[in-house]
């Protein structure tokens, strides 16, 4: 159909806005000669020129253009719709016009940015425009759907990052879930003994955020419990979670700790989780003395009960409160929240995966989140720095990047490696007196105050050695050498390689994603950057959100980061939250697929093929129903249905084929 | 009072399109992403007898040192071991790069003098080039009149135990179709030389 058929009362009136972007477009493309060309396609009135589209003038030209000369149909050609569309829309809208007479014309990252000759770039987007006009005339009013919100939110994850936002939405009056895998929060930083670069006590400051997460009456705390399930979408999330049982009643137990004094074992034998081995534990056990929730957990792989059925239960006679129950099953709880904000965390790089380094192998090489428990004064050496064999070290080695900023394993740099290794090298220094030294790439000290605590280690006479080293070994070539660890190293500054031998080596291992961090964006339906930490839908503009509203990011699940800034992410993250869910509805883009219920044969062909389970079928009038609430509008069903009875707005066949024959007819 | 001698370098003694001649032969783009990290040194088997140790050998072909670079001993030391490559967390292939240095040095003809290696590679393909076949009692002889001949006295029981047990052929061994591998090489040299 022609468009003179559909109007014979004069038709559409179109105006079209051709912007420069200051010199991205206007440097490759002749912008004058593209509106000329626009006022002599059809139905065309008005076609302008403006330095920035987006500014409050530009905006007021198409305003005024709308009022006066009573034009219906607007084409901005300037940037990626995904940037500006929403600008021109509302001022479409402001100018009383349904805002979806609207297209928009990518003349900068289709064109300017990516052509290099300005006589192509120019006929481009010529023709690109010459579509878009032939496309707008076939648009239609929409209305944008308006739907309510759940006024709850769920944290996922219970480190410092999901803790500081669980805190910061309860404290607004919100009711948040806070899920958490492991039996208590507090995440990696409760490993820590001390914090860079203010050597603040790591547990003086967490602890208390800790207690207040348990006590704080809008907060909802289920540890020991996983996501398994998310439906829905923003604003109406639907989510199950699975409570792994711990064989305690959590309500019931207080913490008294008595029934780990009971056990049959008398003395701790199996390693201890929270301290990475270093330490030993009961069957029955609380994480670290100030665990949260204050709950003790049986462990059924080691525990006699579960392993042989055969044991004198004498944690049960220890309780007073009957809190153990060995039949105790898993529960699924189903909620519904508004918005939810992702603190997954990470994992640090498995230092096994460099042989040279010798971890595993050699008994006195560890991981620097092994140090942190072996500094940590409610650690296993009760802070004392010990090797394994009860040595006091009194040559210390800390080898930074291990696992960064190598092509081989993690391109990216770490961000915290550089500073902890500070850290424990003043820790390790002041509690042991041993010589350190640091073997760096490069110092990374950006922050407040970071470079005054590189300053301090200077001056304290930690060695720095800037040289990535190449090998521990122990096999030893002077008579210093023997019974120790040998660092081999370039000494760059010096020019010279140089053998130093150590008691103890110190990795200073990178951040990673959480290993099943791609099944977790697979649930919640957002991206993963090619790294595999979560992906923010704008790294500068739009850090916390992702790509599916609702979601929203903080902690080192989006990327490496320090306590200071997963806190402030936490923060934001939070905020962003609170913005959705306290307006109390959201507006969808009408841009749904709907049946023509003349058309559809009822072969439920798309039935099966939508990912948001938004179609079910009428059995009375043997035909799909399409709930417009859930359509996401990703189109599958309409490229799927036979008999051309599935459409979708804003996407119309008429509009994509006319948009196509602009093209073409250009051409 | 040793003589002063001065150890600054001027920009117009080095050679911008050094770096971009050594990345081409050598098929190593990553040379340009060195971080200096000094691992290739300390991975080394060999570093501790070189004049610049391979890391600054990197920085040295990426800033033009062009005559440095070719008269240093470092490239003529290096012993394939690939330890280095190996570990390099650039991925940069720096055993490639020791040996495009050591083509051009021997193109340019500015090893250092008397140095055995260069002549050692240069009888190696003359002789495997010609003949087919490597006939090692040759090679040895011509390297040794070539480069240390005083030492031929000191080698004789050696290589008179190897001509006993047959390890050492008088007569140099060679393939059928030797006109067949030089039409073979010659398009593989003529490729070489237009690099």
């Amino acid at each position: 159909m022609r468009a003179h058929e559909i109007y014979p009362n004069g038709g559409p009136r179109i105006g079209v806005y051709v912007c420069h972007c200051g010199f991205n477009i206007a440097g490759k493309v002749n912008v004058r000669e593209v509106v000329e060309f626009a006022k002599t396609l059809p139905f065309v009135v008005v076609a302008r020129e403006y330095k920035f589209m987006c500014s409050d003038p530009g905006q007021e030209m198409i305003r005024e253009d709308v009022r006066e000369h009573r034009l219906d149909r607007v084409v901005v050609a300037a940037c990626s719709p995904s940037l500006h569309e929403a600008t021109f829309r509302r001022a479409l809208e402001q100018a009383g016009q349904n805002p979806f007479f609207f297209q928009m014309v990518n003349i900068r990252e289709h064109v300017s940015w990516v052509t290099e000759d300005p006589r192509e770039a120019t006929e481009k987007a010529k023709a690109l425009v010459a579509a878009a006009v032939r496309r707008v005339i076939f648009h239609e009013p929409l209305q944008r759907r308006r739907v309510p919100v759940k006024d709850r939110v769920l944290v996922v994850g219970g480190g410092i990052a999901g803790i500081h936002a669980a805190l910061t939405l309860a404290d607004a009056g919100k009711h948040v879930y806070l899920v958490e895998r492991e039996p208590t929060i507090g995440g990696h930083m409760a490993m820590f003994d001390k914090t860079f670069p203010t050597l603040d006590c790591a547990a003086c400051i967490l602890t208390p955020k800790m207690s207040q997460v348990a006590a704080h009456p809008n907060i909802t705390l289920w540890t020991y419990s996983e996501v398994i399930q998310v439906e829905g979408f923003v604003g109406n999330f639907r989510v199950r979670v699975r409570r792994k049982p711990r064989y305690v009643i959590e309500e019931l137990c207080v913490g008294c700790l008595q029934c780990i004094d009971a056990c049959v074992y008398k003395d701790a034998r199996f390693p201890d989780e929270f301290n990475l081995g270093l330490g030993k534990r009961k069957p029955i056990y609380i994480p670290f003395p100030q665990a949260t929730p204050r709950v003790v957990l049986i462990d059924p792989e080691t525990c006699i009960w579960f392993k042989t059925g055969k044991c004198k239960q004498t944690c049960l006679e220890a309780c007073e409160r009957a809190a153990i129950d060995f039949k105790q099953q898993e529960r699924i709880e189903e909620i519904e929240v508004g918005a939810i904000i992702l603190a997954t965390g990470f994992k640090t790089f498995d230092a096994r995966r460099i042989p040279e380094y010798g971890y595993g192998k050699y008994p006195n090489v560890y991981t620097a989140l092994e140090v942190e428990r072996l500094v940590n004064a409610s650690g296993p050496t009760g802070g004392e720095v010990r090797l394994r064999d009860g040595r006091i070290p009194k040559r210390v080695g800390i080898i930074h990047c291990v696992g960064s900023r190598d092509e081989r394993f993690n391109r990216y740099c770490s961000r915290v490696c550089c500073m902890y290794s500070l850290k424990l090298a003043h820790l390790i220094k002041e509690r042991t007196g041993a010589e350190v030294y640091n073997f760096y790439i490069d110092m990374r000290t950006p922050g407040k105050g970071y470079e005054e605590f590189y300053d301090r280690l200077l001056q304290e006479g930690v060695h720095f050695i800037r040289g990535r080293v190449a090998e521990v070994t122990d096999w030893a070539i002077t008579p210093d050498e023997e019974g120790k660890l040998i660092i081999r190293v370039e000494d760059t500054l010096v020019g010279a390689v140089r053998r130093i031998p150590v008691d103890m080596v110190v990795l200073a291992v990178g951040l990673e994603p959480q290993p099943d961090a791609d099944e977790v964006r697979r649930m919640f339906n957002i991206s993963c950057s090619k790294e595999g930490f979560f992906l923010e839908r704008h790294p500068k503009l739009a850090p916390v959100s992702t790509f599916t509203d609702g979601i929203f990011l903080a902690g080192a699940c989006q990327g490496p980061k320090d306590i200071p800034d997963s806190v402030a992410q936490a923060g934001a993250a939070a905020a962003e939250a609170l913005a959705l869910i306290d307006k109390g509805f959201v507006e969808l883009e009408p841009n749904t697929a709907y049946i023509v219920e003349a058309l559809c044969s009822g072969c439920k062909t798309c039935i099966g093929l939508c990912p948001y389970n938004a179609i079910s079928f009428d059995e009375a009038r043997m035909i799909a129903v399409i709930n417009e609430a859930l359509c996401k509008g990703c189109g599958t069903c309409v490229a799927a249905c036979p008999s051309g009875a599935a459409r979708q707005h804003l996407f119309e066949d008429a509009q994509i084929f006319q948009e196509i024959e602009g093209v073409l007819a250009y051409v | 009072m040793a003589s002063l001698e001065p150890r600054i370098h001027y920009e117009a003694d080095l050679d911008p399109s050094f770096a971009r001649e050594i990345i081409a032969s050598s098929g190593s783009p990553s040379l340009m992403s060195c971080i200096q990290c000094g691992t290739c040194s300390s991975a080394c088997p060999l570093s501790l007898y070189m004049d610049y140790t391979p890391r600054r050998i990197i920085a040295m072909v990426r800033e033009g040192f062009k005559k440095e670079v070719l008269r240093s001993r470092t490239i003529w030391l290096c012993a394939s071991c690939y330890a280095c490559t190996v570990e390099c967390p650039k991925q940069i292939r720096i055993t490639d790069v020791m040996y495009a240095l050591k083509r051009y040095a021997i193109r340019e003809g500015v090893h250092p003098p008397r140095f055995p290696i260069p002549v050692l590679a240069r009888l190696f393909y003359d002789t495997v080039r010609r003949r087919g076949r490597l006939t090692e009692s040759w090679v040895v002889a011509r390297l040794y009149l070539q480069t240390m001949p005083l030492r031929i006295p000191g080698m004789s029981t050696l290589g008179w135990k190897l001509l006993r047990r047959g390890r050492f052929p008088l007569l140099p061994e060679g393939i059928r179709d030797r006109r067949g591998l030089q039409r073979v090489l010659r398009v593989v040299e003529r490729r070489e030389v237009a690099r």
